[in-house]
């Protein structure tokens, strides 16, 4: 992958971090996969690997279609605040990139930008749980992990195999069509997908 | 194909069906068809365990199926678990409706989502690859989750959500451990993760080390050790109590077997010392932060939550010492706690119908309005506090003699303290919850008692059997094939 593509997905990923609007984030979460599965596609030696390039791709577009489906079933009276303002977000997920790039040694794929890459977006993923509300964006936050780690899996000397690739994306998906369950239902109970309202079970 | 084979297929394949046969069969014959289809395959998971631990030596193992002791141990439980849950499922659904899937679809929803939990989780330990372990593992939180959330109910959708987030979240970081293995390994390739590959072909180095501590620190999450633990007793408590009874007595140690198999198949790697002292940690901080709230007055179905963070902390550290000793601690350990434990989240039922309020609140004198009950619920809690003649009672004292044995002194005595203060916790929820001042004085039968009596003494005969069998397992082939592994 060049770095110019490196620095594209990785782009997409802090942008959907400070994000406030969903259908945004899920349009910058698409054009993530949708960039991965061409890099995929491009760099597929094999049948098996464009098989893999294809799902990744066909994971994307799905996703996005279940995305936009719950966004215009579910729509806010107003944007679910997160709690953090983006440029704390963003700080926050620029330090954890950091600190995952220094603690994990080189892991050997095919460029060291891609290794960055692949840290950054699990980071961000991971900001992106922690600091947002909205279940949406949440769930985003997940994709966004898979993403970098579709990354490495793409990037790694001896390419990734179909089977694992196909059980990820479908494992994926089916996690995103529960958690499209359970989002409708709290949004039906509470009004509102803001996990905010989620903090009655403590001891 | 061998009897092993066939008996594998089974258990997961009559579940798998069932799970599609009960979306498509009339209304009216659903929960018969599920019935029937969790009663088979529990009885082939039952089967395969009986053929497995007969023959503990004899092993099958491909890049894709592994049949040893462990994996028959386990499947085995989960076939007790799972058809049990099946039998105290009728009694559950009769007192509920489903605010998630409504009253018309509730009852189909529930068992496709029992049957297609139940056939992921006996192919979990079956799994011959970390691949393919990592994929049954976040197939059983999809399986699971809606279930968790079944009841629609505020609390429920909290304890779903969190459920499904938090560990995919955590497998997401197993995930990223698993690419770093594969580019660690020569070729750098995803195919050689078969338990025996990794094992022979992973090098030394700080790569595979923080490969190791990222599956490891990710498989915790769904195992539920703590400090990553939150989710754990909000989906306990929130879950449908068969489900309950699912993710605690087979879910968790399910995924305890897959970090064993992944510390096993590393520690020529990352180290013996270094593996195994992962696992302690996990199973010393885990009984740490679950003992003060054994102290608390909680209500039945979170004691029973944060009990299992305390066992999957024993499992975890009897793995780690892993001398014979404390592998047959484990053995038992794994089996006392599955009875037990579910048979405690199945008398929530009746307990919930007699007094609702149990929901929320600490309960207490169940025993003098309804003996049967806090029979059952004594028998259960007895149990899991390690209160003589249980079978934890010796497992524990098995895997802390085994921490001796493996040269960890201040970890098994860590470890026998924690116990003790734990046992004093439950023993104190025991006496209170049985004998304790009766808040409601009405003595008609709860709703559902009848199954969950049954259960419960099926359940304390195979408790006195196990308790007998400890003493002989750490001499026997079955100790010996758990610690000598797949290699």
């Amino acid at each position: 992958m060049s770095g110019t593509l490196a620095w594209a997905v990785v782009a997409l990923g802090l942008a959907v971090v400070v994000v406030r609007r969903r259908s945004v984030a899920v349009a910058l979460v698409t054009a993530q996969a949708l960039l991965l599965g061409g890099v995929a596609f491009a760099e597929a030696e094999n049948a098996d690997d464009a098989t893999a390039a294809l799902a990744l791709a066909v994971r994307g577009v799905a996703l996005a279609a279940l995305f936009l489906v719950i966004v215009s079933r579910t729509r806010e009276p107003r944007p679910v605040r997160a709690g953090v303002t983006p440029f704390a977000r963003a700080g926050l997920a620029i330090g954890l990139a950091l600190a995952l790039t220094w603690l994990v040694p080189s892991i050997g794929l095919e460029s060291g930008q891609s290794e960055r890459a692949m840290l950054a977006l699990v980071a961000f993923g991971a900001a992106v749980v922690a600091t947002r509300r909205a279940t949406l964006h949440q769930l985003l936050g997940i994709v966004l992990v898979e993403n970098g780690i579709v990354l490495g899996a793409i990037e790694l000397p001896g390419g990734a195999s179909l089977g694992i690739e196909l059980g990820v994306a479908l494992d994926l998906t089916l996690i995103a069509l529960v958690a499209a369950v359970f989002h409708e239902r709290i949004f039906a109970e509470f009004g509102s997908g803001d996990t905010a309202v989620l903090e009655s079970l403590r001891d | 194909m061998t009897s092993r084979e066939t008996l594998a297929l089974l258990a997961v394949g009559l579940p798998a069906v069932t799970a599609l046969g009960v979306i498509i069969v009339p209304r009216r014959a659903v929960q018969a068809v599920a019935l029937a289809g969790l009663a088979g395959s529990g009885a082939a998971a039952i089967a395969l365990a009986v053929v497995a631990l007969a023959d503990p030596a004899a092993l099958e193992v491909s890049d894709w199926v592994v049949i040893d002791a462990a994996a028959g141990l386990m499947v085995g439980v989960i076939g007790i678990v799972g058809l049990a849950s099946a039998l105290a499922s009728p009694a559950f659904l009769a007192t509920t409706t489903s605010g998630l899937f409504g009253s018309v679809h509730g009852t189909r929803a529930y068992y496709a989502g029992l049957a297609a939990f139940v056939a992921v989780l006996v192919a979990v330990p079956l799994a011959g690859n970390l691949g393919a372990a990592w994929l049954l593992v976040e197939a059983t939180t999809a399986a699971s989750a809606i279930l968790v959330g079944f009841s629609g109910k505020p609390r429920a959708l909290e304890a779903g959500w969190k459920y499904l987030l938090l560990t995919s979240l955590g497998l997401g970081f197993s995930l990223l451990g698993i690419v770093l293995l594969a580019s660690a390994t020569p070729g750098g390739t995803l195919d050689l993760l078969s338990w025996r590959s990794l094992a022979a072909d992973v090098p030394a180095g700080d790569t595979t080390l923080v490969a190791f501590l990222l599956i490891v620190v990710g498989l915790a999450a769904k195992i539920g050790w703590a400090p990553v633990h939150n989710w754990l007793p909000d989906a306990h408590s929130e879950a449908p109590p068969p489900v309950s009874a699912l993710l605690s007595a087979a879910l968790l140690p399910a995924v305890l077997l897959v970090a064993w198999r992944v510390e096993r198949a590393l520690e020529p790697a990352v180290g013996e010392d270094t593996g195994r002292s992962v696992l302690i940690g996990f199973g010393l901080v885990s009984l740490a932060v679950a003992i003060p709230f054994l102290w608390r007055p909680l209500a039945w179905k979170r004691l029973l939550a944060y009990s299992s963070l305390e066992h999957m902390g024993v499992i975890a550290l009897g793995v780690g010492f892993a001398t014979p000793l404390a592998l047959a601690g484990v053995a038992v350990h794994i089996v006392g706690h599955a009875v037990a434990k579910a048979l405690g989240f199945y008398a929530a039922t009746p307990l919930l119908g007699h007094e609702p309020r149990a929901a929320g609140h600490a309960v207490t004198g169940i025993a003098r309005t309804q003996p049967g009950l806090g029979a059952t619920m004594g028998i259960s809690l007895g149990t899991l506090a390690g209160l003589p003649p249980s079978p934890l009672f010796l497992s524990e004292i098995l895997v802390i003699a085994g921490g001796f044995q493996a040269g960890r002194s201040w970890a098994a005595a860590g470890t026998a303290v924690m116990l003790a203060l734990g046992f004093v916790g439950l023993a104190h929820a025991l006496v209170e919850t049985t004998g304790g001042r009766a808040r409601r004085r009405d003595r008609e039968v709860a709703p559902g008692l009848r199954p969950v009596m049954a259960l419960g003494a099926a359940s304390t005969v195979i408790l006195l059997a196990l308790a007998a069998a400890a003493f002989w397992l750490p001499d026997t082939d079955i100790v010996e094939a758990l610690a000598r592994g797949i290699g």
